[in-house]
């Protein structure tokens, strides 16, 4: 018994690391039901393999800043599609629209990116790309 | 008789003439030396780059095996110029070394820590792009010798602009991420760091390495490391596969559970 709850322990504790570094299928980590349409300010970008990820303040209803976790696909994607470190600038607005997270954390699985200047581009986060 | 007098006459002037026509040529494009093969420094800067005495290792029971060499400064002038608030941070990574470096997590090691590692390196030189591919980690970055623009991100090992001045390879190295040290015992860089380095062939084993390291967020002034770096000799040298994330799991992952 002992041993089991240890173990519970354990998964809970580490379970917040995989989001940031496995490679995972899109239905285990986010929710086609909760497509979410955020616009914020670039704070952080992380361009890494298998999925970079793009932090956003996204101020809410209420005028708070709440912190949003992005997933886009390989650096690679993203760069030959024009984003990367001079696109994304620390500061830059963004459009993104995406799926949350299925816990209800503020992390999404990115799908379409909007630059200020109107450029709308596919970000290849995990979300299956036949549907909606 | 006449004939042979004046003909020697105008052969006598082309003579005087040819030095100069060879001068009037356009200089010849100097072919840059060829830095293809196996390199490694020999020296303890991977320790650290600056003056240290031997001290006792990590691991008491290992005695002598893995403990700290002693070594002069490779620093030009000695000293890091460390910003008072940088050297703090210099000292707390220094106390906290054994498990702080990212040496110990097998990451990439950035530059221009991964030319003193004690690890061979290959260089495979071609015209308008050189490839220099690190033993530790299967690190490699490719210098492009002609304009690659800007990087599109921030990498482990860089974006390398590379020209010839006479025999010398320059190499700007820039965009490099905040994440790697300059040897184990704590000397670091934030990801301003701008670095210059030059590779100047002295003789045809031998290469004087400089790089000079700015970052306005760490240092007060731009400054220099110096050291040769010696061609493998073996006939038999290679690259062979230093694959360490095995090695660095439990190092990392140990502590949030087997």
């Amino acid at each position: 018994m002992k041993k089991s709850i240890c173990s519970i322990i354990l998964l809970v504790g580490t379970a917040w690391l995989l989001p940031a570094q496995a490679h995972h299928s899109f239905a285990a980590e986010f929710d086609l039901e909760k497509p979410v349409e955020l616009q914020g300010k670039v704070t952080k970008v992380e361009f890494m393999n298998p999925h970079s990820w793009i932090h956003i303040d996204v101020k809410n209803a209420k005028g708070e800043i709440e912190k949003w976790e992005i997933e886009g696909g390989t650096p690679n994607t993203l760069f030959r599609k024009g984003i990367n470190q001079n696109t994304l600038a620390i500061g830059t607005e963004i459009v993104v629209e995406g799926y949350q997270s299925r816990d209800g954390a503020n992390r999404a699985s990115g799908r379409n990116l909007t630059l200020t200047d109107g450029r709308k581009l596919f970000i290849e986060g995990s979300a299956p790309v036949n549907q909606n | 008789m006449q004939t042979w007098r004046s003909l020697q006459g105008c052969l006598s002037v082309v003579a005087m003439l040819l030095p100069a026509l060879a001068a009037a040529q356009p200089a010849v494009k100097m072919t840059p030396p060829n830095l293809t093969g196996i390199w490694q420094a020999v020296n303890t800067a991977n320790w650290e780059l600056e003056a240290h005495a031997a001290e006792a290792g990590p691991v008491p029971s290992l005695g002598a095996l893995l403990a700290v060499p002693a070594g002069m400064s490779y620093v030009v002038g000695d000293k890091i110029p460390y910003l008072p608030a940088a050297q703090a941070k210099r000292d707390a990574n220094r106390a906290q070394r054994w498990s702080a470096d990212p040496e110990i997590k097998c990451y990439m090691p950035g530059v221009p820590r991964a030319n003193y590692m004690p690890y061979p390196f290959q260089i495979v030189q071609g015209t308008n792009t050189i490839l220099m591919s690190y033993e530790f980690a299967d690190a490699v970055r490719t210098i492009n010798l002609t304009d690659q623009g800007p990087a599109p991100a921030k990498s482990w090992m860089g974006w390398n602009s590379g020209h010839w001045e006479g025999n010398t390879l320059v190499v700007e190295v820039t965009d490099q991420n905040d994440q790697t040290w300059l040897d184990r015992s704590g000397n670091y860089h934030s990801d301003k760091l701008h670095v210059t380095e030059r590779y100047t062939p002295l003789g045809t084993d031998m290469l004087m390495y400089e790089a000079t390291l700015t970052d306005s967020d760490v240092f007060t002034a731009p400054w220099t490391i110096r050291m040769p770096l010696y061609r493998r000799q073996e006939a038999n040298a290679q690259l062979l596969e230093y694959k360490c994330i095995p090695f660095a799991e439990s190092a990392l992952y140990d502590a949030i559970g087997k």
